[in-house]
């Protein structure tokens, strides 16, 4: 297993996704796709991969964004570095992360701040190699479809 | 505004509820299944870097057991109508695959973590990615030869073993009759004009032979046919949500 055995997402997770089911099922969203990039292993390769896709949010005129990750440390510059650039474009985001006690970000984004839900689930807060543990559950799903929601509507009143 | 129906996916579950050991792989629809170890011979010829499987059924809550460490879990699902994400998709259900590894040196095939223990501590069952309470585990466990449960080959040839293991049921599955099926879940990549346009974007494994994600396999959540996200560059893939649904990635970790 990769990058910490508790928040792997198996094949079975993917097939069973609660992301794509719950946003997927909302009557007052309009799920245009799911945009899927790796966590690369060089620096340069991760800040050009999470730059697109947020890029790809823009041209699409996205009206908001949920962003996902299954691993954390190194995976952070990619996430946050997509977080930063979403933010930048003035795109409303929310977004699901294991953080836990261990696993702060290592990077910074004044994004940041309310909009990433923890999918932490071990008591401790730790990456305890238990697989499926750290996973994100539909109430992780739920919280960040409602902060989305919060700021999009922000975003609406501002420009009313 | 009225919603747009782009495509339609239906996934016709079947349940298992009689599952054993047996001489020979077998799937039926009154939900007996056959574990067997028949094919195990052919998968050593066929993959250099395998030294030995094992193919084991572990019981609802017979968890008290040692497990190398989980490289993955897998639905058997198949392709019975249409592509990816479109037309009919059967699947099965009370049953799922566990791949697990180590080589012959007890080197874990694990990269950044190891869930190799018990497995009643080291699998949190019930997730979304996970067995339920009441589901058989079919271990798939590979040994390695030496040092090759840290190659990007073997990871890959392990992968592809349990993959061959788990056609055969799908090539029976396929067959069956959609209308006896136990579940049928429908899915609907829309359009729904006025609605807050929303896009996901998820970020995944992509950085080695133990931390790498395939897309568009030939089979459901399967691996044959399937592209590695690393030899595309990592860079981002758009996918409808109803290919999502159909299995589109594979777990490659």
């Amino acid at each position: 297993m990769g990058i910490g055995p508790s928040t792997k997402e198996t094949s079975l997770h993917h097939f069973r996704d609660p992301l794509v089911e719950i946003v997927g099922s909302d009557a007052g969203i309009d799920l245009m796709g799911v945009l899927v990039f790796g966590t690369a292993d060089d620096n340069v390769d991760k800040i050009r991969n999470s730059t697109m896709a947020a890029k790809i949010a823009e041209c699409m005129r996205a009206d908001g964004v949920i962003v996902s990750s299954d691993g954390w440390g190194n995976s952070d510059v990619d996430y946050v570095n997509c977080i930063q650039e979403l933010g930048d474009r003035g795109i409303p985001m929310s977004g699901l992360n294991f953080s836990g006690s261990m696993a702060q970000f290592v990077t910074e984004s004044e994004y940041i701040g309310k909009n990433i839900i923890d999918i932490a689930k071990n008591p401790e807060g730790v990456e305890s190699n238990i697989v499926g543990e750290n996973n994100m559950s539909p109430e992780d799903v739920k919280k960040a479809l409602i902060q989305l929601k919060i700021k999009m509507r922000e975003k609406e009143m501002k420009s009313e | 505004m009225k919603e747009i129906d782009l495509r339609r996916l239906v996934i016709k579950a079947f349940h298992m509820n009689d599952v054993k050991m047996g001489d020979a792989c077998d799937v039926k629809m009154n939900g007996e299944f056959t574990v067997g170890k028949e094919i195990i011979p052919s998968l050593l010829e066929k993959y250099d870097t395998i030294q030995d499987i094992d193919i084991n059924l572990i019981a609802p809550g017979d968890h008290d057991r040692f497990t190398n460490t989980i490289m993955d879990i897998v639905p058997i699902s198949t392709k019975v109508l249409g592509k990816c994400g479109d037309g009919i998709t059967h699947t099965i259900t009370g049953v799922y695959v566990m791949l697990t590894g180590v080589d012959v040196d007890g080197e874990q095939a694990h990269e950044f973590g190891s869930s190799e223990g018990n497995l009643k501590e080291m699998l949190r069952l019930n997730k979304a990615g996970t067995p339920g309470d009441d589901d058989y585990i079919i271990s798939f466990d590979i040994l390695f030869k030496k040092g090759q449960g840290q190659e990007r080959k073997g990871c890959i040839q392990g992968h592809a073993a349990a993959d061959d293991f788990m056609q055969v049921y799908r090539n029976k599955l396929k067959k069956f009759d959609g209308s006896k099926c136990t579940e049928r879940h429908e899915y609907h990549d829309t359009i729904r004009p006025g609605q807050k346009r929303v896009l996901i974007i998820r970020q995944v494994a992509g950085q080695g032979a133990m931390y790498d994600t395939w897309l568009f396999p030939d089979e459901p959540s399967g691996v044959e046919g399937g592209k590695s996200i690393i030899d595309m560059g990592n860079v981002p893939i758009m996918l409808t949500p109803n290919e999502y649904r159909d299995g589109a990635i594979r777990s490659m970790q």
